[in-house]
Protein backbone atom coordinates (compact mmCIF):
# COMPACT_ATOMS: atom_id res chain seq x y z
CA UNK A 1 0.00 0.00 0.00
CA UNK A 2 1.44 3.33 -0.98
CA UNK A 3 -1.42 5.42 0.31
CA UNK A 4 -0.59 8.05 2.86
CA UNK A 5 -0.24 7.30 6.55
CA UNK A 6 -3.50 8.91 7.59
CA UNK A 7 -6.52 9.57 5.46
CA UNK A 8 -7.31 13.12 6.58
CA UNK A 9 -10.70 13.35 4.94
CA UNK A 10 -11.87 10.14 6.53
CA UNK A 11 -10.41 11.23 9.86
CA UNK A 12 -12.51 14.40 9.88
CA UNK A 13 -15.71 12.77 8.58
CA UNK A 14 -15.53 9.93 11.05
CA UNK A 15 -14.89 12.29 13.93
CA UNK A 16 -18.48 13.47 13.57
CA UNK A 17 -19.69 9.89 13.28
CA UNK A 18 -17.96 9.10 16.56
CA UNK A 19 -19.35 12.29 18.06
CA UNK A 20 -22.88 11.19 17.12
CA UNK A 21 -22.42 8.24 19.48
CA UNK A 22 -21.85 10.53 22.46
CA UNK A 23 -25.55 10.99 23.37
CA UNK A 24 -26.04 7.22 23.68
CA UNK A 25 -22.87 6.82 25.74
CA UNK A 26 -23.92 9.67 28.03
CA UNK A 27 -27.50 8.41 28.27
CA UNK A 28 -26.29 4.99 29.39
CA UNK A 29 -23.88 6.61 31.84
CA UNK A 30 -26.51 8.90 33.38
CA UNK A 31 -29.25 6.26 33.61
CA UNK A 32 -26.83 3.72 35.09
CA UNK A 33 -25.66 6.27 37.66
CA UNK A 34 -29.24 7.26 38.57
CA UNK A 35 -30.23 3.62 39.09
CA UNK A 36 -26.98 2.64 40.80
CA UNK A 37 -26.73 5.54 43.25
CA UNK A 38 -29.73 4.72 45.48
CA UNK A 39 -28.99 0.99 45.30
CA UNK A 40 -25.34 1.58 46.09
CA UNK A 41 -26.20 3.91 48.94
CA UNK A 42 -28.65 1.55 50.65
CA UNK A 43 -26.37 -1.44 50.23
CA UNK A 44 -23.52 0.62 51.68
CA UNK A 45 -25.73 1.51 54.65
CA UNK A 46 -26.58 -2.16 55.09
CA UNK A 47 -22.87 -2.98 55.12
CA UNK A 48 -22.18 -0.38 57.78
CA UNK A 49 -25.19 -1.19 59.98
CA UNK A 50 -24.58 -4.91 59.30
CA UNK A 51 -28.10 -5.87 58.32
CA UNK A 52 -27.91 -9.71 58.58
CA UNK A 53 -28.64 -11.23 55.15
CA UNK A 54 -28.25 -8.13 52.99
CA UNK A 55 -24.75 -7.55 54.34
CA UNK A 56 -23.57 -10.99 53.26
CA UNK A 57 -25.24 -10.69 49.88
CA UNK A 58 -23.67 -7.29 49.30
CA UNK A 59 -20.23 -8.62 50.18
CA UNK A 60 -20.48 -11.38 47.57
CA UNK A 61 -22.02 -9.05 44.98
CA UNK A 62 -19.30 -6.41 45.37
CA UNK A 63 -16.58 -9.05 45.39
CA UNK A 64 -17.94 -10.54 42.14
CA UNK A 65 -18.18 -7.23 40.31
CA UNK A 66 -14.76 -6.09 41.47
CA UNK A 67 -13.27 -9.51 40.81
CA UNK A 68 -14.35 -10.00 37.20
CA UNK A 69 -13.65 -7.93 34.08
CA UNK A 70 -16.58 -5.83 32.87
CA UNK A 71 -16.51 -7.55 29.49
CA UNK A 72 -17.09 -10.90 31.20
CA UNK A 73 -19.96 -9.40 33.21
CA UNK A 74 -21.46 -8.18 29.95
CA UNK A 75 -21.05 -11.63 28.38
CA UNK A 76 -22.66 -13.37 31.34
CA UNK A 77 -25.53 -10.94 31.87
CA UNK A 78 -26.24 -10.63 28.17
CA UNK A 79 -26.63 -14.40 27.90
CA UNK A 80 -28.42 -14.93 31.19
CA UNK A 81 -30.94 -12.07 31.10
CA UNK A 82 -32.86 -13.28 28.02
CA UNK A 83 -33.02 -16.78 29.55
CA UNK A 84 -34.48 -15.47 32.80
CA UNK A 85 -36.88 -13.12 31.07
CA UNK A 86 -38.00 -15.84 28.66
CA UNK A 87 -38.73 -18.08 31.62
CA UNK A 88 -40.76 -15.40 33.37
CA UNK A 89 -42.71 -14.43 30.30
CA UNK A 90 -43.42 -18.04 29.44
CA UNK A 91 -44.76 -18.74 32.88
CA UNK A 92 -47.16 -15.80 32.83
CA UNK A 93 -48.02 -16.23 29.17
CA UNK A 94 -46.85 -12.78 28.25
CA UNK A 95 -46.20 -12.48 24.55
CA UNK A 96 -43.08 -10.39 24.41
CA UNK A 97 -40.32 -10.57 21.82
CA UNK A 98 -37.28 -10.71 24.12
CA UNK A 99 -34.80 -11.13 21.33
CA UNK A 100 -35.87 -7.92 19.61
CA UNK A 101 -35.32 -5.72 22.64
CA UNK A 102 -33.27 -2.61 22.01
CA UNK A 103 -29.75 -3.27 23.37
CA UNK A 104 -30.08 0.03 25.20
CA UNK A 105 -32.21 -1.69 27.85
CA UNK A 106 -29.59 -4.36 28.34
CA UNK A 107 -26.96 -1.65 28.60
CA UNK A 108 -28.95 0.07 31.35
CA UNK A 109 -29.24 -3.14 33.34
CA UNK A 110 -25.66 -4.31 32.83
CA UNK A 111 -23.98 -1.02 33.60
CA UNK A 112 -26.25 -0.36 36.58
CA UNK A 113 -25.38 -3.79 37.91
CA UNK A 114 -21.70 -2.96 37.60
CA UNK A 115 -21.81 0.61 38.86
CA UNK A 116 -24.01 -0.13 41.88
CA UNK A 117 -21.32 -2.44 43.25
CA UNK A 118 -18.61 0.15 42.65
CA UNK A 119 -20.73 2.78 44.40
CA UNK A 120 -21.30 0.54 47.44
CA UNK A 121 -17.59 0.82 48.18
CA UNK A 122 -17.49 4.53 47.33
CA UNK A 123 -20.40 5.34 49.65
CA UNK A 124 -19.21 3.00 52.35
CA UNK A 125 -15.86 4.72 52.66
CA UNK A 126 -17.57 8.12 52.39
CA UNK A 127 -20.08 7.27 55.12
CA UNK A 128 -17.23 6.28 57.38
CA UNK A 129 -15.76 9.77 57.12
CA UNK A 130 -18.90 11.26 58.68
CA UNK A 131 -18.47 11.32 62.43
CA UNK A 132 -20.97 9.20 64.38
CA UNK A 133 -21.64 12.21 66.62
CA UNK A 134 -23.28 13.95 63.67
CA UNK A 135 -26.09 11.43 63.59
CA UNK A 136 -26.46 11.46 67.37
CA UNK A 137 -26.58 15.26 67.39
CA UNK A 138 -29.24 15.17 64.67
CA UNK A 139 -31.33 12.76 66.76
CA UNK A 140 -30.88 14.84 69.88
CA UNK A 141 -32.37 17.90 68.21
CA UNK A 142 -35.39 15.79 67.27
CA UNK A 143 -34.78 14.85 63.62
CA UNK A 144 -36.12 11.52 62.41
CA UNK A 145 -33.65 9.03 60.89
CA UNK A 146 -34.70 9.95 57.35
CA UNK A 147 -34.34 13.65 58.08
CA UNK A 148 -31.01 13.15 59.78
CA UNK A 149 -29.60 11.32 56.77
CA UNK A 150 -31.07 13.69 54.23
CA UNK A 151 -30.03 16.91 55.91
CA UNK A 152 -26.97 16.02 57.97
CA UNK A 153 -25.23 12.85 56.89
CA UNK A 154 -25.68 12.74 53.11
CA UNK A 155 -24.55 16.32 52.37
CA UNK A 156 -21.33 15.72 54.30
CA UNK A 157 -20.84 12.27 52.84
CA UNK A 158 -21.22 13.52 49.28
CA UNK A 159 -18.27 15.88 49.63
CA UNK A 160 -15.86 13.11 50.51
CA UNK A 161 -17.48 10.78 47.97
CA UNK A 162 -17.01 13.24 45.10
CA UNK A 163 -13.49 12.31 43.93
CA UNK A 164 -14.33 8.60 43.91
CA UNK A 165 -17.67 9.30 42.29
CA UNK A 166 -15.80 11.15 39.55
CA UNK A 167 -13.50 8.18 38.99
CA UNK A 168 -16.51 5.85 38.91
CA UNK A 169 -18.23 8.06 36.33
CA UNK A 170 -15.14 8.22 34.13
CA UNK A 171 -14.75 4.45 34.35
CA UNK A 172 -18.42 4.06 33.44
CA UNK A 173 -18.05 6.26 30.37
CA UNK A 174 -15.00 4.25 29.37
CA UNK A 175 -16.86 1.01 29.98
CA UNK A 176 -19.63 2.01 27.57
CA UNK A 177 -17.01 1.48 24.84
CA UNK A 178 -17.63 -2.23 25.46
CA UNK A 179 -21.20 -1.74 24.28
CA UNK A 180 -20.10 -3.27 20.98
CA UNK A 181 -20.54 -6.67 22.65
CA UNK A 182 -24.29 -6.05 22.88
CA UNK A 183 -24.35 -4.04 19.61
CA UNK A 184 -25.08 -0.79 21.38
CA UNK A 185 -24.76 2.09 18.92
CA UNK A 186 -22.26 4.15 20.88
CA UNK A 187 -19.04 5.97 20.04
CA UNK A 188 -16.74 3.01 19.41
CA UNK A 189 -19.14 0.86 17.44
CA UNK A 190 -20.31 3.71 15.21
CA UNK A 191 -16.80 4.75 14.26
CA UNK A 192 -15.72 1.14 13.79
CA UNK A 193 -18.61 0.44 11.44
CA UNK A 194 -17.68 3.53 9.43
CA UNK A 195 -14.12 2.20 9.21
CA UNK A 196 -15.21 -1.22 7.99
CA UNK A 197 -15.84 0.11 4.49
CA UNK A 198 -12.28 1.13 3.64
CA UNK A 199 -10.27 -0.50 6.42
CA UNK A 200 -9.51 2.92 7.90
CA UNK A 201 -9.29 1.51 11.39
CA UNK A 202 -6.39 3.63 12.56
CA UNK A 203 -8.21 6.86 11.69
CA UNK A 204 -11.40 5.60 13.30
CA UNK A 205 -9.64 4.77 16.54
CA UNK A 206 -7.85 8.12 16.59
CA UNK A 207 -11.29 9.75 16.35
CA UNK A 208 -12.70 7.57 19.10
CA UNK A 209 -9.68 8.36 21.23
CA UNK A 210 -10.16 12.11 20.80
CA UNK A 211 -13.88 11.92 21.57
CA UNK A 212 -13.29 10.02 24.82
CA UNK A 213 -10.53 12.41 25.78
CA UNK A 214 -12.83 15.42 25.34
CA UNK A 215 -15.67 13.68 27.20
CA UNK A 216 -13.48 12.65 30.08
CA UNK A 217 -11.76 15.99 30.55
CA UNK A 218 -15.15 17.75 30.48
CA UNK A 219 -16.62 15.40 33.08
CA UNK A 220 -13.58 15.79 35.33
CA UNK A 221 -13.88 19.57 35.08
CA UNK A 222 -17.61 19.49 35.92
CA UNK A 223 -16.97 17.30 38.94
CA UNK A 224 -14.30 19.70 40.18
CA UNK A 225 -16.73 22.62 39.93
CA UNK A 226 -19.47 20.63 41.64
CA UNK A 227 -17.14 19.49 44.41
CA UNK A 228 -16.21 23.09 45.13
CA UNK A 229 -19.89 24.01 45.37
CA UNK A 230 -20.64 21.11 47.70
CA UNK A 231 -17.78 21.89 50.05
CA UNK A 232 -18.83 25.52 50.48
CA UNK A 233 -19.77 24.91 54.08
CA UNK A 234 -16.21 23.90 54.83
CA UNK A 235 -14.86 27.21 53.61
CA UNK A 236 -17.33 29.03 55.90
CA UNK A 237 -16.29 26.91 58.85
CA UNK A 238 -12.60 27.65 58.47
CA UNK A 239 -13.06 31.36 57.80
CA UNK B 1 -37.46 -29.28 25.01
CA UNK B 2 -33.84 -28.35 24.57
CA UNK B 3 -31.95 -27.67 27.69
CA UNK B 4 -30.78 -24.06 27.75
CA UNK B 5 -28.39 -24.34 30.61
CA UNK B 6 -26.22 -27.41 31.03
CA UNK B 7 -23.81 -27.34 33.93
CA UNK B 8 -21.76 -30.16 32.36
CA UNK B 9 -20.39 -27.73 29.81
CA UNK B 10 -18.95 -25.73 32.66
CA UNK B 11 -17.01 -28.71 33.99
CA UNK B 12 -15.69 -29.67 30.59
CA UNK B 13 -14.71 -26.07 29.85
CA UNK B 14 -12.60 -25.57 32.96
CA UNK B 15 -9.79 -28.03 32.02
CA UNK B 16 -9.79 -26.72 28.46
CA UNK B 17 -9.38 -23.15 29.63
CA UNK B 18 -6.82 -23.79 32.34
CA UNK B 19 -3.71 -23.99 30.06
CA UNK B 20 -4.62 -20.60 28.60
CA UNK B 21 -4.77 -19.05 32.03
CA UNK B 22 -0.96 -19.04 32.01
CA UNK B 23 -0.92 -16.96 28.85
CA UNK B 24 -3.22 -14.43 30.51
CA UNK B 25 -1.02 -14.36 33.60
CA UNK B 26 2.20 -14.19 31.58
CA UNK B 27 0.99 -11.19 29.60
CA UNK B 28 -0.17 -9.48 32.79
CA UNK B 29 3.20 -10.18 34.44
CA UNK B 30 5.14 -8.69 31.50
CA UNK B 31 2.86 -5.65 31.50
CA UNK B 32 3.45 -5.22 35.23
CA UNK B 33 7.25 -5.38 34.83
CA UNK B 34 7.49 -2.98 31.88
CA UNK B 35 4.70 -0.81 33.21
CA UNK B 36 6.36 -0.42 36.60
CA UNK B 37 9.65 0.64 35.00
CA UNK B 38 7.93 3.16 32.74
CA UNK B 39 5.75 4.27 35.64
CA UNK B 40 8.85 4.98 37.71
CA UNK B 41 10.23 7.20 34.95
CA UNK B 42 6.92 9.04 34.62
CA UNK B 43 6.71 9.51 38.39
CA UNK B 44 10.22 10.99 38.39
CA UNK B 45 9.15 13.33 35.55
CA UNK B 46 6.05 14.35 37.44
CA UNK B 47 7.97 15.07 40.62
CA UNK B 48 10.72 16.96 38.82
CA UNK B 49 10.92 20.72 39.12
CA UNK B 50 11.22 21.03 35.36
CA UNK B 51 7.82 22.36 34.26
CA UNK B 52 8.01 20.77 30.84
CA UNK B 53 8.75 17.31 32.22
CA UNK B 54 5.96 17.45 34.80
CA UNK B 55 3.56 18.72 32.12
CA UNK B 56 4.57 15.78 29.94
CA UNK B 57 3.96 13.33 32.78
CA UNK B 58 0.62 14.91 33.68
CA UNK B 59 -0.59 14.80 30.09
CA UNK B 60 0.42 11.18 29.78
CA UNK B 61 -1.45 10.22 32.94
CA UNK B 62 -4.58 12.15 31.95
CA UNK B 63 -4.62 10.65 28.46
CA UNK B 64 -4.22 7.13 29.78
CA UNK B 65 -6.91 7.65 32.39
CA UNK B 66 -9.33 8.88 29.74
CA UNK B 67 -8.77 6.21 27.12
CA UNK B 68 -10.79 3.00 27.29
CA UNK B 69 -8.51 -0.04 27.16
CA UNK B 70 -10.12 -1.32 24.02
CA UNK B 71 -9.45 1.95 22.19
CA UNK B 72 -5.83 2.00 23.37
CA UNK B 73 -5.45 -1.62 22.34
CA UNK B 74 -6.59 -0.94 18.79
CA UNK B 75 -4.60 2.30 18.56
CA UNK B 76 -1.46 0.35 19.42
CA UNK B 77 -2.40 -2.58 17.22
CA UNK B 78 -3.09 -0.51 14.12
CA UNK B 79 -1.00 2.52 14.95
CA UNK B 80 2.44 1.10 15.68
CA UNK B 81 2.75 -1.00 12.48
CA UNK B 82 1.39 1.85 10.32
CA UNK B 83 3.71 4.33 12.00
CA UNK B 84 6.83 2.19 11.69
CA UNK B 85 6.03 1.34 8.09
CA UNK B 86 5.50 4.95 7.10
CA UNK B 87 8.39 6.56 8.90
CA UNK B 88 10.99 3.83 9.25
CA UNK B 89 10.02 1.45 6.47
CA UNK B 90 9.92 -1.42 8.94
CA UNK B 91 7.18 -3.95 8.39
CA UNK B 92 5.65 -5.23 11.58
CA UNK B 93 2.85 -7.32 10.09
CA UNK B 94 4.36 -10.58 11.32
CA UNK B 95 4.84 -9.48 14.90
CA UNK B 96 2.88 -11.62 17.32
CA UNK B 97 -0.30 -9.98 18.60
CA UNK B 98 0.88 -10.73 22.12
CA UNK B 99 3.53 -8.04 21.70
CA UNK B 100 0.88 -5.40 21.06
CA UNK B 101 -1.13 -6.64 24.02
CA UNK B 102 1.91 -6.32 26.30
CA UNK B 103 2.72 -2.84 24.94
CA UNK B 104 -0.86 -1.63 25.47
CA UNK B 105 -1.20 -2.82 29.03
CA UNK B 106 2.32 -1.72 29.93
CA UNK B 107 1.43 1.80 28.79
CA UNK B 108 -1.76 1.70 30.81
CA UNK B 109 -0.20 0.17 33.90
CA UNK B 110 2.60 2.76 33.76
CA UNK B 111 0.09 5.58 34.20
CA UNK B 112 -1.45 3.85 37.21
CA UNK B 113 1.96 3.11 38.71
CA UNK B 114 3.19 6.66 38.17
CA UNK B 115 0.46 7.91 40.51
CA UNK B 116 1.05 5.10 43.00
CA UNK B 117 4.80 5.68 43.10
CA UNK B 118 4.40 9.43 43.35
CA UNK B 119 1.97 9.28 46.26
CA UNK B 120 4.10 6.67 48.02
CA UNK B 121 7.19 8.83 47.62
CA UNK B 122 5.41 11.93 48.88
CA UNK B 123 4.10 10.05 51.91
CA UNK B 124 7.65 9.53 53.19
CA UNK B 125 8.76 12.32 55.46
CA UNK B 126 11.51 14.50 54.04
CA UNK B 127 13.37 14.19 57.31
CA UNK B 128 14.07 10.56 56.48
CA UNK B 129 16.20 11.58 53.52
CA UNK B 130 17.89 14.36 55.44
CA UNK B 131 18.65 12.02 58.31
CA UNK B 132 20.09 9.45 55.92
CA UNK B 133 22.32 11.99 54.23
CA UNK B 134 23.39 13.43 57.57
CA UNK B 135 24.73 10.06 58.75
CA UNK B 136 26.89 9.95 55.65
CA UNK B 137 24.92 7.97 53.09
CA UNK B 138 25.16 9.12 49.51
CA UNK B 139 21.89 10.39 47.97
CA UNK B 140 21.60 7.15 45.99
CA UNK B 141 22.16 5.05 49.09
CA UNK B 142 19.58 6.99 51.08
CA UNK B 143 17.01 6.47 48.34
CA UNK B 144 17.82 2.80 47.97
CA UNK B 145 18.07 1.95 51.65
CA UNK B 146 15.86 4.42 53.47
CA UNK B 147 13.21 5.92 51.19
CA UNK B 148 12.53 2.99 48.85
CA UNK B 149 11.79 0.30 51.48
CA UNK B 150 9.35 2.61 53.26
CA UNK B 151 7.68 3.78 50.06
CA UNK B 152 7.16 0.18 48.94
CA UNK B 153 5.06 -0.53 52.02
CA UNK B 154 2.88 2.52 51.36
CA UNK B 155 2.51 1.61 47.69
CA UNK B 156 1.61 -2.02 48.34
CA UNK B 157 -2.22 -1.82 48.51
CA UNK B 158 -2.46 0.41 45.44
CA UNK B 159 -0.03 -1.82 43.60
CA UNK B 160 -2.30 -4.77 44.36
CA UNK B 161 -5.30 -2.91 43.00
CA UNK B 162 -3.34 -2.02 39.88
CA UNK B 163 -2.38 -5.65 39.44
CA UNK B 164 -6.01 -6.75 39.62
CA UNK B 165 -7.09 -4.07 37.19
CA UNK B 166 -4.37 -4.87 34.62
CA UNK B 167 -5.36 -8.52 34.82
CA UNK B 168 -9.00 -7.63 34.20
CA UNK B 169 -8.36 -5.14 31.41
CA UNK B 170 -6.26 -7.87 29.82
CA UNK B 171 -9.51 -9.73 29.19
CA UNK B 172 -9.96 -7.45 26.17
CA UNK B 173 -6.89 -8.80 24.40
CA UNK B 174 -9.09 -11.27 22.55
CA UNK B 175 -10.49 -8.38 20.48
CA UNK B 176 -7.27 -8.18 18.43
CA UNK B 177 -7.19 -11.93 18.00
CA UNK B 178 -4.92 -12.83 20.89
CA UNK B 179 -5.68 -16.29 22.21
CA UNK B 180 -5.61 -16.02 25.95
CA UNK B 181 -8.21 -17.45 28.29
CA UNK B 182 -11.00 -15.26 26.89
CA UNK B 183 -9.93 -15.90 23.30
CA UNK B 184 -9.94 -19.64 23.95
CA UNK B 185 -13.38 -19.37 25.55
CA UNK B 186 -14.72 -17.68 22.43
CA UNK B 187 -13.16 -20.41 20.28
CA UNK B 188 -14.87 -23.09 22.38
CA UNK B 189 -18.18 -21.28 21.98
CA UNK B 190 -17.69 -21.01 18.24
CA UNK B 191 -16.97 -24.76 18.13
CA UNK B 192 -20.28 -25.37 19.92
CA UNK B 193 -22.08 -23.41 17.19
CA UNK B 194 -22.63 -20.53 19.62
CA UNK B 195 -24.69 -22.61 22.00
CA UNK B 196 -23.96 -22.92 25.69
CA UNK B 197 -22.04 -19.68 25.71
CA UNK B 198 -23.34 -18.88 29.17
CA UNK B 199 -21.67 -21.88 30.80
CA UNK B 200 -18.31 -20.98 29.27
CA UNK B 201 -18.64 -17.36 30.30
CA UNK B 202 -19.47 -18.41 33.84
CA UNK B 203 -16.33 -20.55 33.84
CA UNK B 204 -14.35 -17.48 32.75
CA UNK B 205 -15.94 -15.35 35.45
CA UNK B 206 -15.00 -17.97 38.04
CA UNK B 207 -11.36 -17.93 36.91
CA UNK B 208 -11.10 -14.18 37.15
CA UNK B 209 -13.01 -14.00 40.40
CA UNK B 210 -10.78 -16.55 42.12
CA UNK B 211 -7.63 -14.86 40.81
CA UNK B 212 -8.71 -11.38 41.90
CA UNK B 213 -9.75 -12.51 45.36
CA UNK B 214 -6.47 -14.41 45.72
CA UNK B 215 -4.39 -11.37 44.72
CA UNK B 216 -6.37 -9.15 47.09
CA UNK B 217 -5.83 -11.66 49.92
CA UNK B 218 -2.10 -11.97 49.25
CA UNK B 219 -1.61 -8.22 49.23
CA UNK B 220 -3.70 -7.87 52.39
CA UNK B 221 -1.37 -10.38 54.09
CA UNK B 222 1.78 -8.71 52.75
CA UNK B 223 0.57 -5.36 53.99
CA UNK B 224 -0.05 -6.77 57.43
CA UNK B 225 3.41 -8.37 57.55
CA UNK B 226 5.15 -5.14 56.57
CA UNK B 227 3.12 -2.80 58.73
CA UNK B 228 3.77 -5.05 61.71
CA UNK B 229 7.47 -4.33 61.30
CA UNK B 230 6.72 -0.66 61.21
CA UNK B 231 4.90 -0.72 64.51
CA UNK B 232 7.77 -2.46 66.33
CA UNK B 233 10.14 0.10 64.88
CA UNK B 234 8.04 2.89 66.28
CA UNK B 235 7.74 1.44 69.77
CA UNK B 236 11.36 0.40 70.11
Amino acid sequence: MDSSFINMEFLIDTFFVALSGVPIALLVTVVALLIAMPIGFFLALSRITEVPIVNGFTKVYVSFVRGTPIIIQIFVLYSILPLILAGIFERYNIDFPIYDVNPLWYAFIIFSFNTAAVLVEVFRSALKTVHAGQLEAAYSVGLTTAQAYRRIVIPQMLVSAMPNLCTATINLIKATSLGYAISLQEITLKAKVAANVGYNYLEAYIDIFIVYLILCITVEYLFKVFEKRLSRYKAVATA
Amino acid sequence: MEKYFDINYLWTALPQLLPYLWITLFVAALAVIFGSLLGLIIAVFKLSKNKFLSFLANSYITIMRCTPSIVLLFLVYYGIPAFSERFFGIYLQDVHTGVFVVITFSLQFAAMMAEVIRSAYLSIDKGQYEAAVSVGLTPFQSYARIIFPQAVVVALPNFGNGLISVLQEGALAYTIGFIDIVGKANLIIANNYNTHALEIYIALAVFYWVLSVAIAKIFGKLEKVFSKGQRTLKTS
